[in-house]
């Protein structure tokens, strides 16, 4: 009766049918709601992590009794003011501060010429080499590693042995501020090489070759063409280190012999040596509150399309 | 091959010379990009380097600019030789093909660029850049953005920028290529006229024919990186140095036979048993009787009629049957089917359609051409 | 209804153990006190866990008190190995949200059970039969009944390498601040165990705890600019087995692990004293009644002299039941107080005192040591 209806497929009757039900379920007319259902696991997301929030400011307000080690009833200031006023704290927060920004600065200084030598290089073996030694280290953890830096700087690690065969009494180059920066640099460098490439990559390189016919030498060419042109990425990487850095555990607790603490190592003190929930909400709390208004200023100077959001590239 | 342009000096010229390259050769890995490439140009002229994708043109002229080192030979410039001399201290202006404009700078920062580098007295850069913006027409646009001009606005800018510090030298990498063929034509136009204002030496990189014949004082043609001419643009066009460059330019029919006579330059050939007379043409040896050759023609150095009658001046007479008529605006490109020439099609151009008979496909027409317009080359 | 079904299971639960305990006092100190003539004995879980400190602890845990209890009671035990401090919280918010805790002993020093048992998380164990023959050191002091049952006792001592000091053993905490040893000293990261013996070395009186703890922060300003390491138990056995430190101020046990090891290291407690604790073992609120049950009996058999011996032997640390053999490389350490004399140069301050205090403490030393 109806010939035209062999030549059709089952697997098209499969499909229509689905469509059918998918169009009783969702009806075309809804389409328009689409995207803001696809939103709403990043809002969920979000909403989890507003709720965390109000949770942890309604424990920054209330302090510890150790008689009972209840927390306080009522909501009091304290620990604002002990934060901001003791100085073990100013002390860990300006150690933490001053040390990403060092961090930082280094770490962009070693991963740009890194990443330019990964883009520019016209050896794809150098490149290959490049980006494996880079990726190798994001197989092992953060903590690995830095239990084979106690390895390598040891008393009776490999680097003081060296000196050892060259008549120099073993020094001690872990435990100390330093190591805890140099153990945070090279925890942050495939970070930041990793967001450079793609900026580097959008630089034409006929743009340096432009500059040199037009009398740049290769420190003027990078000065004014590769180094604005990298904003994006230096910013992005910028943010990226810093905040990692900041709120690090890992590299202060291990590499820092105990003295070099960074604000998380003190929040992990207040929650689990002195089971000072208040106090350790009150430090929490006053990191994202650092971390928030940096990164907005960051924004603000540089415009929010420095990270390549938005159209125009201010 | 007959790399060393005929007519030109050696030796002598080179001091004088603007740009001088000699038996320069670019190897990469296995690919021959040039080959032993010669050539002077003098002061203030307009060259071009024409020819078709990937025969070594970008490389040549990376090598005048200083980013590629040359395998073998040495390039002059003013006289010098630029070997150990870095990009940025010589004294070359350079047009990219994508322009390589400054996206963080604005049209009058972007010219600034090579004074500022150069260190020029910061109190005249100004007034300089504002007078160079005037030069390519863009006085008044000089704060804005890159991506605040039209193409070829940005074209400008980059002319602009390669000239501002009068350069001894301008190298242009087929900057047009990008352009819509009006906007190109005027582009062409512009860049002449700036160069005849300023007297800078120039070399150009093309491979559009028109473009090379429009703007230059004289031609390189090269192909598999060799330079297969180097002549004024009309000696380049009326009388090609080898069956290459007679093809390469201009709308060309290649007859091809072998030899039958030869006297002095006067040449004939046997085309599918016809004779057909020619010239000898380019600087290579003349081909021997009985070897195989080709005859090149232009398609506007044949006559056509609807018969015979008129052609009695001509060398070279033949009838034939209108296989297709393409109307091209300004003129009718007819091709004719010629059974005396063992079948061989010809290109013919017709102008002024007007006064003219039109022929249409199937209708018989006489051909006809003067000895001296069709060149014979050795196969 | 279920409250009445509870109490009713609660009151059956301690006419057993009452009797158990008459039980287990006819049998001597027999294995478990827990005699198989008793039917009733509540369901048996497939396991318990215990939470406990890694490395030699736990190993030496294993060998004297949960291996023979699933020998005895045919119930598995796990060992979970979260540090005490992060098992705090959780057993804590456990409790507050009147979830079933984690765990069900928290093998942890007296100091923190004690924070839990003030804070009410933990349960009485009074009534464990095995008590009755333990010593006076199993009772914690300043709370009622036995919120916590202390196991052992230890002494934070200073231990030292030889070669570091060839004059001879050290004899002072002042030795410490010999500038030979710059970089090469290491401490609790919290400064535990050096609060006390650094009053008295800072000239201060131990009366004065915690009032006037001036002394202790000077010498512990003098201790910081020696540059000491600052860590937890398994960095002092490391840092003294990988050359890193000459001496320290740690538990005996960590070091007497580094010589396990093979490296030469010795201790003494210095005249001006050495921090005397214990360790103890708790069960947190919230379990099931037949859990708690066996829980109970876990640390029953934990008090017993054989399960002592063998655990204690490991440590090499003094038990809470007399009549223990001291290891042999132990006999008349200082580390291991017996008699009198023993206790009378080691300093022991109320456990309440310390709890009270000891966050302060912990910033004080930190604000010092992070300076
Ligand atoms: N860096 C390079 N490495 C290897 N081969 C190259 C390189 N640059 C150019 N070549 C090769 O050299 C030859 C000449 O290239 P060139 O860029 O000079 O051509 P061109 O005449 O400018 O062509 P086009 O008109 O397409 O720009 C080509 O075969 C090209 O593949
Ligand atoms: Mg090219």
């Amino acid at each position: 009766m109806r010939p035209s209806r062999a030549a059709y497929p089952i697997r098209w009757r499969v499909m229509d049918i689905l469509e059918q039900v998918a169009g009783k379920l969702w009806p075309r007319s809804f389409s328009a709601g689409l995207p803001y259902l696809m939103l709403l696991p990043a809002l969920l997301l979000v909403g989890v992590l507003v709720w965390g929030l109000v949770e942890i400011g309604d424990s920054s307000l209330r302090t510890l009794d150790t008689s009972t080690f209840l927390m306080s009833e009522n909501y009091t200031l304290a620990n604002y003011q002990r934060a901001l006023s003791e100085r073990f704290f100013t002390t860990v927060a300006g150690r933490s501060l001053m040390g990403s920004l060092i961090v930082t600065v280094v770490t962009l200084i070693f991963a740009f010429p890194y990443s330019y030598l990964m883009v520019r290089t016209q050896s794809s073996a150098l490149r290959k080499f490049l980006l494996v030694a880079l990726f190798l280290p994001f197989f092992i953890g953060q903590v690995v590693r830095a239990y084979g830096w106690l390895i390598i700087l040891g008393n009776q690690g490999m680097v003081n042995e060296a000196l050892g065969l060259v008549g120099v009494t073993p020094i001690r180059l872990l435990y100390n501020y330093p190591a805890v920066l140099f153990g945070l640099v090279q925890y942050m460098l495939p970070f930041a090489v990793l967001m450079l490439a793609p900026a580097m990559t959008a630089i034409p390189a006929e743009l340096e070759s432009a500059a040199s016919s037009l009398g740049a030498n290769w420190i003027s060419s990078f000065r004014h063409i590769v180094l604005p042109l990298s904003k994006p990425g230096l910013v992005g990487a910028g943010l990226v280190v810093f905040t990692l850095s900041l709120t690090d555990f890992a590299i202060p607790a291990i590499l820092g012999g105990g003295s070099q603490d960074f604000i998380a190592n003190a929040i992990y003190d207040q929650f689990f040596r002195t089971s000072d929930q208040g106090m350790g909400a009150t430090l929490s709390l006053l990191l994202v509150a650092v971390g928030s208004i940096l990164v907005g200023l960051v924004f603000m100077v540089f415009g929010a399309g420095t990270l390549a959001m938005g159209g125009d590239r201010k | 091959m007959s790399a060393a342009p005929a007519g030109v000096p050696q030796q002598e010229t080179a001091a004088a010379a603007a740009v001088s390259v000699k038996r320069v050769s670019k190897v990469f890995g296995d690919v021959h990009a040039v080959r032993e490439a010669s050539f002077d140009l003098p002061k203030g002229r307009f060259l071009t380097i024409l020819g078709p994708s990937g025969s070594g043109k970008t490389t040549l002229l990376r090598m005048i600019a200083g980013f590629d080192a040359p395998t073998e030979g040495d390039i002059y410039i003013g006289g010098q030789p630029v070997k150990a001399v870095p990009p940025h201290k010589r004294a070359i202006g350079m047009v990219f093909q994508k322009l390589a404009l400054f996206p963080h700078m604005t049209a009058a920062e972007n010219v600034a660029f090579p004074l500022k580098m150069r260190r020029h007295d910061a109190r005249t850069i100004p007034e300089k850049v504002e007078r160079y913006l005037e030069l390519v027409r863009l006085g008044g646009y000089g704060k804005r953005r890159i991506d605040e001009l039209s193409g070829g606005q940005q074209q400008r800018v980059a002319i602009a920028r390669a000239l501002v510090f009068e350069p001894d030298l301008l190298l242009l990498d087929e900057p047009l290529a990008a352009l819509d063929r009006k906007l190109r034509e005027e582009m062409q136009l512009e860049f002449r006229r700036i160069q005849k204002e300023l007297g800078v030496t120039t070399i150009n990189v093309t491979h559009d024919q028109r473009e090379a014949l429009v703007v230059s004082d004289e031609i390189v043609v090269m192909d598999g990186g060799e330079i297969q001419q180097m002549a004024q643009p009309v000696h380049t066009y009326r009388t090609p140095a080898n069956a290459f460059v007679a093809n390469f330019i201009g709308v060309t029919n290649f007859l091809e036979g072998s030899v039958v006579e030869t006297s002095n330059e006067a040449i004939a050939l046997s085309v599918g048993g016809m004779r057909v007379k020619g010239v000898a043409g380019g600087t290579a040896k003349v081909p021997a009787q009985g070897e195989l050759a080709a005859g090149a023609l232009r398609a506007e150095q044949i006559r056509i009629a609807p018969t015979v009658q008129g052609f009695s001046g001509l060398a070279n007479v033949v009838s034939g049957e209108v296989r297709d008529a393409i109307f091209e605006g300004e003129r009718i490109v007819y091709e004719v089917v010629v059974p005396e020439l063992g079948g061989a099609v010809l290109r013919v151009f017709d102008h002024d359609a007007e006064s003219h008979q039109q022929f249409g496909p199937g209708d018989s027409v006489a051909l006809g051409w003067n000895a001296k317009d069709m060149y014979i080359f050795k196969k | 209804m279920s409250n009445q079904k509870f109490l009713s299971a609660q009151i059956k639960r301690r006419t057993l153990l009452k009797s158990m305990a008459a039980a287990g006092a006819a049998a001597g100190a027999s294995t478990l006190g827990l005699n198989r003539a008793f039917a009733q004995e509540p369901e048996k879980p497939a396991e318990i866990i215990v939470r406990a400190w890694g490395g030699s602890w736990v190993d030496a845990l294993k060998a004297g008190v949960s291996d023979s209890f699933t020998k005895a009671t045919g119930i598995a035990v796990r060992h979970d190995l979260t540090e005490d401090n992060e098992i705090q919280p959780k057993v804590w918010a456990a409790v507050a949200q009147k979830r079933v805790p984690p765990i069900h002993i928290n093998w942890d020093t007296t100091t923190n059970a004690t924070k839990s048992a003030l804070r009410g998380v933990t349960e009485d164990l009074s009534d464990l039969p095995n008590l009755k023959n333990t010593t006076d050191l199993s009772k914690p002091v300043g709370l009622d009944g036995y919120p916590i049952v202390n196991t052992y006792g230890y002494v934070y001592v200073l231990a030292f390498r030889p070669e570091a000091f060839p004059n001879g053993a050290p004899k002072s905490w002042n030795d410490l601040l010999d500038p030979k040893l710059k970089g090469r000293i290491a401490l609790y990261n919290d400064g535990i165990g050096f609060h006390f013996p650094a009053q008295v070395a800072g000239g201060g009186k131990l009366e004065d705890i915690p009032a006037n703890m001036q002394p202790a922060w000077d010498f512990i300003t003098k201790i910081k600019a020696q540059q000491p390491l600052l860590g937890e138990d398994p960095d002092f056995t490391t840092w003294f087995q990988r050359g890193e430190i000459d001496a320290a101020c740690t538990i005996s046990t960590n070091a007497r692990e580094a010589k396990k090891n093979g490296i030469n290291i010795d201790w003494v407690v210095p005249e001006e004293g050495a921090k005397f604790d214990t360790d103890g073992l708790w069960i947190p609120k919230g379990l099931p009644e037949n859990e708690l049950y066996w829980a109970k009996q876990y640390i029953n058999h934990a008090l017993t002299k054989e399960a002592q011996q063998v655990w204690l032997d490991g440590l090499g640390l003094p038990g809470v039941v007399p009549g223990l053999t001291p290891p042999a490389d132990l006999v008349g350490d200082p580390s291991y107080p017996t008699t009198e004399e023993d206790f009378k140069h080691l300093i022991r301050i109320s456990t309440k005192v310390q709890v009270e205090n000891e966050s302060q403490w912990f910033a004080k030393f930190k604000e010092i040591m992070q300076g």
